[in-house]
């Protein structure tokens, strides 16, 4: 008779008993588990088992694998998204999880292969199939029009993406700057004339025909000319075109912080000015602007005596 | 010297002096300095007229002359003082509005014959301011001469070099030509004369046609065969002096262009303090004191001292830059910054003629790139919120001609171009010298046209110049009313209409000649300034 050897089996190692056990470990550290911490817990089982255990509640999309620089971690997926998940494949979960690590910006789609190692074929039609799922969306850039970035589907795309303001639809407003342009400059016009008028002296003259960024801003505001809400950066941007016009001169002063407008101690001062000089001798005459200035000589094709440009302009 | 210098140079002479001199000129322009027979020989005109025309050229101080080794004196012709012709209309009206009419004639005389004694200026010009009074009255030479003397006191006429007095016998024989020395305390030392007289009217009249060009008479006749006392003293104009009155002008227009009336005459009343004190070519004038100020503002200004202050305190924090505080002695010492305002006055010369030619978008870019100095591509398109598209084909077309350069920046050793930065930046100095040579190749197409437009109309011309000619003689020795008309009307009223065209024209062609020489001559001082400060 052969003897029979039984093995003792302690009841924690029952393999069900040691996934739950390491789910309610993962419960109670929502921010993750070591497989030391698993270890501790449950000393008497034995390496192998513990890894199936994993295994299994990772293939089940119970538990997230995550590296951190002590080691592996192990953290208790969210019940939702366990849901979303269930018949997808591992290659789809892993791109996904790369793109909701993306974020706002969104990611591009050679970034996914890189990061996942996996051939250009499969990473499209695993983007195709997640897209048709809707858990992901595809959003272009403003920057490169022929690049798309993905990025979760309820996420807002980051200003960055969009371009911000002035863009809407991929698109350059540029009557929308324009008009903003007209709109400031004239505020500021009206604001120093009025101090011009005012006779006081210098000083305060000048000081008044100043206009701090903020004041503009709350100036643009009100007139709602603006469908999309603009901020104290966006006018200072126009502004700053304003300035390289040559149209608006800006100082900056030390303001107390606290005081309206104010960015890190300073303010922003913006006064429209004119223009230094009036417009220059050369283009009064019709050479200064002529398209074929080079080609121009005496005896050739184009030349001073037959030039048709002067011979419009004498007539004025 | 560029090709459309010398074209220009040859043009001027050519107009007023006439083939020779334009050849010799243009000759000496192109080569050099050489010596007297090797431009005879070179030009293939006889030695008289080489020599004659190397006087005239001389005297109009177009061309001076060295002594080099052994003896060989070479002659060199100055291209910048033959540009400076264009700018005599400039001159003689500055005067006038300084020193009204005297003062006007006294410099056109002097412009027209280069060099003069003090007599023989006065008695010219009271000649002809007597021929435009009413008749009886005359004009007085004590006037003349005072106005002269003013002339000579604020520097805008002076000492033309002399030959030294040399005291030592000297065995040797005389050098083949005097080196010329100026003695700078007597520059504009007015010798003591005691001119009396008045003016005299001439009784033909023997005015010059309207269309013919100014011919330089290469001697001028004295009527008085006794020597004058100032003999051998003669007079030129100082050119530099009215350079600097310009420069003042245009400083003076900007600031009270950017600010008000108020702090342009505070910066006029310190550019005049420093008129004589600062050497032209300094980068800052003297220091000035606000009380000094204060008492030399013009009497109309009963500003008080506080807000004089004021007004300097805000001149000085002005992003313009134009005055700096250089201390606080005496209320406040200020000085301004001559460097600063012409490159100010250059900057905003080449951004008008941007905005001109490409459009006030293009100026935007230009400006941008200019205070951010260098940018790239994807910047300019963000900073400027122009369209990317647009903003590329800005950038391209000023690129190609020469305003806006590009700074490559390699990544890797073999400067691939996909790994490189391309960076636009703007250099101003070598954009105001593109601009230069083509203010001067337009002023040659503008002369060019002119001389066009008069030569188709020559022979309606010479017409219109017998008709007046008979027409005089005939009032002097009494005609007829009728007859007059009678040669009136042969002139047809359509060619009365194309002499009339045609005088526009040129009047039109020969104010923008002008204007355009306004450009030159912001441009000219930035780069001369500039160069001075390496």
């Amino acid at each position: 008779m052969a003897e029979v050897k039984v093995k003792v089996q302690l009841p924690d190692a029952d393999p069900v008993e040691i996934e739950n056990r390491i789910i309610e470990l993962c419960h109670q550290f929502p921010h993750g588990i070591t497989d030391q911490v698993i270890q501790n817990e449950m000393p008497h089982i034995e390496a192998q088992q513990r890894a199936v255990a994993i295994n299994r509640l990772l293939s089940m999309g119970q538990l997230d694998l995550l590296r951190s620089n002590t080691g592996l971690l192990y953290r208790i997926k969210d019940s939702q998204n366990a849901g979303k998940m269930k018949g997808s494949d591992n290659q789809e979960k892993l791109v996904y999880q790369i793109i909701e690590d993306a974020g706002n910006k969104g990611i591009w789609s050679r970034d996914i292969r890189y990061k996942s190692n996996l051939p250009l074929t499969e990473i499209n039609k695993i983007l195709k199939n997640l897209e048709s799922k809707k858990l992901i969306k595809a959003v272009k850039s403003v920057a490169a029009s022929k690049k798309k970035v993905y990025m979760l589907y309820n996420l807002q795309p980051d200003r960055s993406v969009t371009g911000g303001a002035w863009y809407s639809d991929q698109d350059f407003e540029s009557e929308f700057v324009e008009v903003l342009n007209q709109q400031c400059f004239k505020f500021l016009q009206t604001k120093a004339e009025t101090a011009r008028e005012s006779k006081q002296n210098p000083m305060i003259q000048r000081n008044s025909s100043f206009a701090s960024s903020h004041e503009v801003w709350k100036y643009i505001c009100e007139l709602g000319i603006s469908k999309v809400e603009l901020s104290m950066e966006d006018i200072e941007t126009i502004l700053n075109t304003l300035i390289y016009d040559g149209k608006v001169e800006m100082t900056i002063i030390a303001a107390k912080e606290g005081t309206v407008g104010s960015v890190d101690g300073h303010m922003k001062l913006y006064r429209a000015v004119s223009p230094i000089i009036p417009p220059t001798g050369l283009v009064r005459a019709p050479c200064g602007l002529c398209p074929v200035f080079d080609d121009c000589h005496e005896g050739g094709e184009i030349s001073p005596s037959n030039c048709i440009y002067m011979t419009e302009w004498l007539e004025f | 010297m560029t090709q459309a210098e010398i074209k220009l140079c040859s043009l001027l002479l050519q107009e007023h002096f006439g083939e020779i001199v334009e050849k010799i000129g243009v000759h000496l322009i192109r080569t050099g300095s050489q010596p007297l027979r090797v431009i005879a020989h070179d030009t293939g005109t006889s030695l008289d007229q080489v020599k004659k025309a190397l006087c005239v050229l001389i005297q109009h101080n177009l061309v001076i002359y060295q002594v080099h080794k052994r003896g060989v004196v070479e002659y060199e012709a100055q291209c910048s003082q033959v540009l400076r012709m264009l700018r005599y209309p400039r001159y003689i009206y500055t005067t006038k509005t300084l020193y009204s009419d005297t003062g006007e004639l006294i410099v056109e005389e002097l412009l027209l014959n280069g060099k003069l004694t003090m007599s023989a200026v006065v008695k010219k010009v009271a000649d002809r301011l007597t021929e435009t009074m009413e008749d009886g009255k005359t004009i007085d030479y004590a006037e003349v001469s005072n106005t002269f003397v003013r002339l000579a006191d604020t520097h805008f006429v002076q000492r033309c070099p002399l030959v030294p007095n040399t005291e030592n016998s000297d065995p040797g024989p005389p050098p083949p030509a005097p080196t010329l020395v100026v003695n700078e305390k007597d520059m504009y030392l007015v010798p003591k004369l005691s001119l009396i007289g008045k003016g005299k009217r001439r009784r033909s009249s023997d005015e010059d046609t309207a269309g013919e060009p100014k011919a330089k008479r290469p001697k001028h006749t004295t009527d008085n065969k006794e020597p004058v006392p100032d003999d051998g003293i003669y007079w030129q104009v100082n050119l530099d002096r009215f350079h600097q009155h310009f420069r003042d002008q245009a400083i003076v227009s900007a600031v009270a262009n950017r600010m008000d009336q108020t702090s342009s005459e505070i910066v006029r009343t310190m550019l005049r303090m420093s008129e004589i004190t600062t050497p032209s070519s300094a980068p800052f004038t003297q220091p000035l004191s606000s009380n000094e100020i204060f008492r030399s503002l013009p009497i109309g200004y009963n500003i008080s001292k506080q807000v004089l202050d004021q007004y300097l305190t805000l001149l000085a924090d002005d992003p313009l830059e134009f005055v700096g505080k250089s201390g606080d002695s005496g209320g406040g010492m200020y000085v301004i910054n001559l460097h600063k305002a012409l490159a100010s006055l250059a900057t905003a010369t080449l951004e008008s003629v941007i905005q001109e030619r490409f459009g006030s978008r293009c100026a935007r870019i230009f400006r941008l790139v200019l205070q951010k100095k260098h940018l790239e591509q994807k910047q300019v398109e963000d900073f400027a919120m122009i369209p990317a598209k647009e903003a590329k084909d800005m950038l391209y077309k000023m690129l190609s001609e020469n305003f806006i350069s590009l700074q490559e920046i390699p990544k890797t050793p073999d400067h691939a171009p996909s790994r490189t930065f391309y960076l636009y930046t703007v250099n101003i100095l070598s954009a105001a010298r593109m601009l230069l040579h083509r203010c001067y190749k337009s002023i040659a197409n503008l002369i060019e046209r002119r001389q066009f437009e008069t030569k188709e109309n020559k022979r309606l011309l010479e017409k219109s110049q017998r008709v007046e000619a008979i027409i005089a003689s005939m009032q002097a020795t009494g005609a007829e009313e009728a007859q007059l008309q009678e040669i009136e009307e042969m002139i047809t009223a359509p060619e009365r209409q194309q002499l009339e065209t045609l005088k526009r024209n040129v009047n039109k062609l020969d104010a923008s000649e002008i204007q355009v020489d306004e450009t030159i001559f912001l441009l000219e001082s930035y780069i001369e300034s500039t160069m001075k400060r390496q």
